[in-house]
């Protein structure tokens, strides 16, 4: 029983069984044949009842737009989870602060309305978006400093209960600002109105919104991530926050930071929703979050890729289930993805293997 | 050799995380009712090693088989079941418990009421549990605690305290193989004597099998009837503790490693 | 350096043994007798019912989130499954069926299937340590804000479900699953011997059933804490790898605190969904979740004795004193609304407090406030653990 002459081909086979074979399959491949379902089935239907994908190609193009606000809500989730892993449950509803803070900016401080002009429209909905941004930044700053920042070193459990307390005041914010039920806004770029049909797909003008907001953003902010001095602080201490901290980088700053910028895109992503679906809600914050929360760990938790990614997915699947299914069962869809990406790839589709559970 | 004298055999054991090779390709056995040490310079795998034997790592390749029985796959509870018990080269005892209440945890898989049990509490569970907190007692004295820090909290226990009341929860599952890791660590050499007694009187007195990883030199010379070596994850030497000491490759992993 | 003093050591340390059976005793005693002497109808009579089924919702939930430390934010998904087991099975629902077992002349000659409740709370129980064991089969590997999300999903599966659950029908077309939004009503009213008859007019009957069904469910969680299984628990909970080490089978015993608190949870809400007549998708919304959670970490987060008084002020603060009580209070203050438009609010301010001024609750739990305030026992394990 001494053989130690070194690796030679007659050593005993990898302890691998079926077992762990077929739990590697799924890890790797389980979470894209599961997410491939729902449009192989409909496309297959199509090309059964129509002949064509066309259909499935619009819900894919509406998923791609609804899922640029997804995605900028879950750029929020998965930087601050990187930096401190933390969800910061609250994240959300910071998003409905900022539709709120967008249309009652618009038309409370700068009274634009229908009947502007489309130059002062323009300019309106671009001071907004600023002024959303902005307030959602800074909010989220804030909650960072009131309900995390004090529980820095507390078991896991204390942020997630503040998360979650701060969430229902923030949702009562809402609730007391705007009210119970969904109040409509002023459709101020004509969202439904279609500007072109490309292979069988409408185009309308929310959709052009959605990308003419997101697109640049995501750009910057990856730009941000990977070229500033502030952004290459927040990648390390997300690494490693006392290596960090040994190599001079304030860490409260940095994490602080990250808040702001994750605040940002939900600002902006508020705006873009307000405009896009021309209602706003005080509960939209609880389920947009956890759709978004969804989209940021199927793209791997920390991960600014993937939670852009994960975001247009989910918006697609969000998309797919409303249109085919029933709005009524989506969330259960959607929660049912979640549930299986924990089991199949906690470590989400660009996460890394080694990490334990995210 | 036949398996009958030895109570674990390792074959051909890797463990690769990724694109590192921890442990590579290594055999090793304990005979019964010896004290063996592996040692090795840091970083040679040791503790990863003995993670797969005690079940918190699978192996990459290879076969683990314990008193007969196949345990390569096994979870870590089974392993305990049956009759490996180990310690920690990091303390892990349960803080906010008394040592009382940790060696009890440890005779978790010797106990049989369970949640039934637990809400009826038939003469039968709360003998068994008297039986249990008895028995911790026992084998807290048997390790070196004193009577008046049984129901401290194990986080405020002196250090060497703390590494024998470990050592008692280990004992307390009724092992026949022992899996101690650097347990001297932080000890001064009267308390390092004494454990090397300890580990003496276990193994003749309750005819444990025990295996060390180990670092103090002294104790490993003085305990140990045979020595293994690791080095980067290798068998690179085994024999009685004069041979090892005095291999040159044995010398060259150690001295080698402070360059 | 001694352990840390709390509460209850104090009153352990200057009462004579038998102080603390005594002073449970007394409890009881009070407890049994207080209908007599306060209206049999009244709004003290009810939050007094309310609170006794949440004490029975928060021991629950202590299980899986004090004992075992699981953060569980779906718990509501048990409460649902117990009300509908009570739908199900006693009340006129499935009118289609004829079954009846136990039940009293009256219920005898309905349609529909009217099972006594002593059985349905039984058949609760079954089903939701069932449902718990499944809910927490997922949650095993994963680190402690993810069980969070994914427990949090289940309950909105579940409330989804019950929302549509009229459209779906296992077993025919006279069978949906769920009454949706609507709602299963009315539900078979308790009729247990010995007792008054059990109506909405006199509530004695209904705190009476409460109150055994709260001490059975509180001596049970007694005996269980105390015990291999207790202690398994916190040995999980404060280190898993050693805890598998030293031979704690980890999926068992998890599996174990999820389905006792589902259990709790179901047999709380076949009570609920007959005391408050109805069983619908309203009631089973995440602030349930998050109530129940309120209830324990305002008592204390592992203390059985916290949960009791947590659930008894939260029940009181929730159910009269922000309704009835202080509801103006705002408009005494120049504001446009009542203290009830601000619940959420009251509730979220509520959480944070504790956590951050007094996380370890009202009445704490020696172990949990070593944890919560001092950092002790708590730890990531250093090692990945693989297939356990």
């Amino acid at each position: 029983m001494e053989a130690n002459t070194g690796t030679s081909p007659d050593a005993p086979a990898l302890a691998r069984n079926t077992a762990d074979r077929v739990r590697g399959f799924l890890n790797s491949y389980g979470l894209i044949l599961v997410l491939l379902v729902l449009p192989v089935v409909y496309g297959i239907q199509d090309l059964k009842n129509d002949g064509n994908l066309a259909h499935l190609a619009q819900n894919l193009f509406a998923g791609l737009s609804n899922g640029t606000i997804i995605a900028l809500i879950a750029i929020g989730y998965t930087l601050v989870y990187g930096i401190i892993e933390l969800i910061n449950f609250a994240h959300g509803d910071v998003f409905m602060i900022g539709s709120f803070t967008a249309s009652q900016f618009w038309s409370g401080a700068l009274g634009i309305g229908l009947a502007t002009s489309t130059f002062g429209i323009a300019g309106g909905i671009l001071a907004s978006l600023i002024v959303a941004m902005l307030v959602c930044g800074v909010l989220n700053v804030l909650i960072e400093k009131v309900a995390y920042k004090p529980l820095r070193n507390a078991p896991k459990l204390a942020p997630l209960i503040t998360a979650v307390g701060m969430s229902f005041i923030l949702q009562n914010v809402g609730l007391l600002w705007i009210g119970g039920s969904p109040a409509s806004v002023d459709d101020l770029i004509h969202a439904q109105q279609e500007v072109t049909t490309i292979l069988g797909v409408h185009v309308q003008r929310a959709d052009l919104l959605a990308f003419a907001v997101t697109i640049p953003l995501v750009i910057a902010m990856i730009t941000f991530i990977t070229t500033t001095r502030l952004g290459k602080a927040m990648r390390a201490t997300a690494q490693d926050p006392e290596a960090a901290r040994l190599m001079g980088i304030n860490v409260d700053t940095t994490i602080s930071a990250t808040f702001f910028i994750g605040g940002l895109m939900a600002g902006a992503a508020g705006l873009v929703y307000a405009l896009y679906e021309t209602t706003i809600w005080y509960f939209q914050g609880f389920q947009g979050g956890l759709l978004a929360f969804t989209a940021a760990v199927m793209g791997g938790i920390g991960n600014l890729r993937g939670a852009v990614i994960g975001g247009l997915i989910i918006g697609c699947i969000q998309q797919i289930s409303d249109n085919r299914i029933d709005p009524a069962w989506t969330p259960a869809v959607v929660f049912l993805y979640l549930i299986l990406i924990m089991v199949f790839r906690p470590q989400g589709l660009f996460g890394e293997e080694t990490r334990e559970a995210g | 050799m036949s398996e009958g004298d030895d109570i674990l055999t390792a074959e051909r054991v890797s463990k690769i995380f990724g694109g590192l090779v921890a442990v590579n390709d290594v055999s090793f056995s304990i005979p019964r009712k010896r004290i063996v040490s592996i040692i090795g310079p840091n970083g040679a795998g040791k503790t990863t090693f003995f993670n797969m034997l005690t079940g918190l790592y699978k192996p990459s390749t290879g076969r683990i088989a314990f008193d007969g029985k196949d345990t390569t796959r096994t979870r870590p509870d089974r392993i305990t079941d049956h009759g490996i018990a180990r310690t920690f080269q990091n303390i892990r005892l349960w803080a906010t418990m008394s040592p009382v209440e940790n060696v009890m945890v440890g005779q978790h898989s010797r106990m049989k009421a369970g949640l039934a049990g637990a809400v009826f509490r038939t003469p039968g569970v709360r003998r068994e549990e008297l039986r249990v907190r008895e028995r911790a007692r026992e084998m807290l004295a048997f390790s070196g605690v004193k009577e008046n820090r049984f129901d401290d909290l194990a986080v405020n226990l002196s250090y060497g305290d703390q590494r024998r009341v470990e050592i008692a929860r280990a004992l307390a599952s009724d092992p026949k193989l022992l899996l101690l890791d650097e347990p001297t660590a932080g000890m001064n050499p009267q308390e390092s004597a004494s454990l090397t007694q300890f580990m003496h009187k276990l193994r003749d007195e309750l005819g444990l099998t025990i295996l060390l990883i180990e670092h103090d030199m002294k104790v490993v010379m003085g305990v140990s009837e045979r020595v293994t070596v690791l080095d980067h994850g290798e068998k690179i030497a085994e024999g009685d503790p004069a041979e090892v000491r005095a291999n040159p490759r044995v010398i060259e992993a150690y001295l080698g490693k402070q360059g | 350096m001694n352990a840390l003093r709390t509460m209850a050591d104090d009153f352990r340390a200057r009462v004579p043994p038998w102080g603390g059976k005594a002073l449970a005793a007394a409890l009881i005693v009070f407890a049994i007798l207080l209908p007599f002497s306060i209206n049999q109808a009244g709004t003290l009579m009810n939050n007094c019912v309310l609170s006794m089924a949440f004490i029975v919702m928060g021991l629950g939930l202590n299980t899986v989130v004090g004992f075992a430390g699981l953060l569980d934010l779906g718990y509501v998904a048990f409460f649902a499954l117990g009300a509908y087991t009570a739908g199900w099975f006693s009340s006129g629902f499935y009118a289609d069926a004829n079954v009846h077992v136990g039940v009293s002349k009256y219920l005898n000659a309905l349609p529909g299937v009217h099972l006594n409740w002593l059985i349905v709370v039984v058949i609760a129980a079954i089903i939701c340590a069932i449902a718990g064991i499944l809910i927490g089969l997922p949650t095993l590997r994963l680190r402690g804000d993810y069980i969070a999300i994914v427990t949090l999903a289940f309950g909105e599966i579940v409330r989804v479900f019950a929302i549509n659950g009229d459209a779906i029908h296992l077993f025919g077309k006279n069978y949906p699953l769920t009454a949706g939004r609507q709602g299963i009503t009315p539900v078979d009213q308790l009729d247990l011997p010995f007792l008054e008859p059990f109506n909405q007019l006199n509530l004695r009957p209904w705190y009476w059933t409460a109150l055994v069904l709260m001490l059975i469910v509180l001596l049970m969680n007694i005996r269980i804490r105390d015990s291999r299984l207790g202690r398994a628990w916190i040995a999980i909970r404060e280190d898993e790898v050693a805890a598998a080490s030293m031979g704690v089978p980890l999926v068992k015993t998890k599996l174990q605190s999820y389905a006792t608190g589902a259990a709790f949870g179901g047999m709380s809400g076949a009570f609920l969904a007959a005391y408050l007549n109805t069983v619908n998708a309203d009631q089973f919304q995440f602030g349930f979740s998050i109530y129940i959670l309120a209830i324990i970490i305002l008592g204390g987060l592992g203390s059985i004795w916290g949960v009791v008084a947590g659930a008894i002020a939260l029940t009181f603060i929730n159910y009269y004193f922000i309704p009835e009580v202080f509801n103006d209070l705002p408009s005494k203050f120049g504001l446009n609304f009542n203290l009830v438009d601000i619940n959420y609010l009251i509730y979220g301010f509520l959480l944070l407090m504790m956590m951050v001024l007094r996380p370890e609750g009202l009445i704490p739990e020696r172990r949990r406030k070593l944890e919560l305030t001092e950092g002790i026992g708590v730890e990531d394990s250093q090692l990945g653990t693989q297939g356990l």
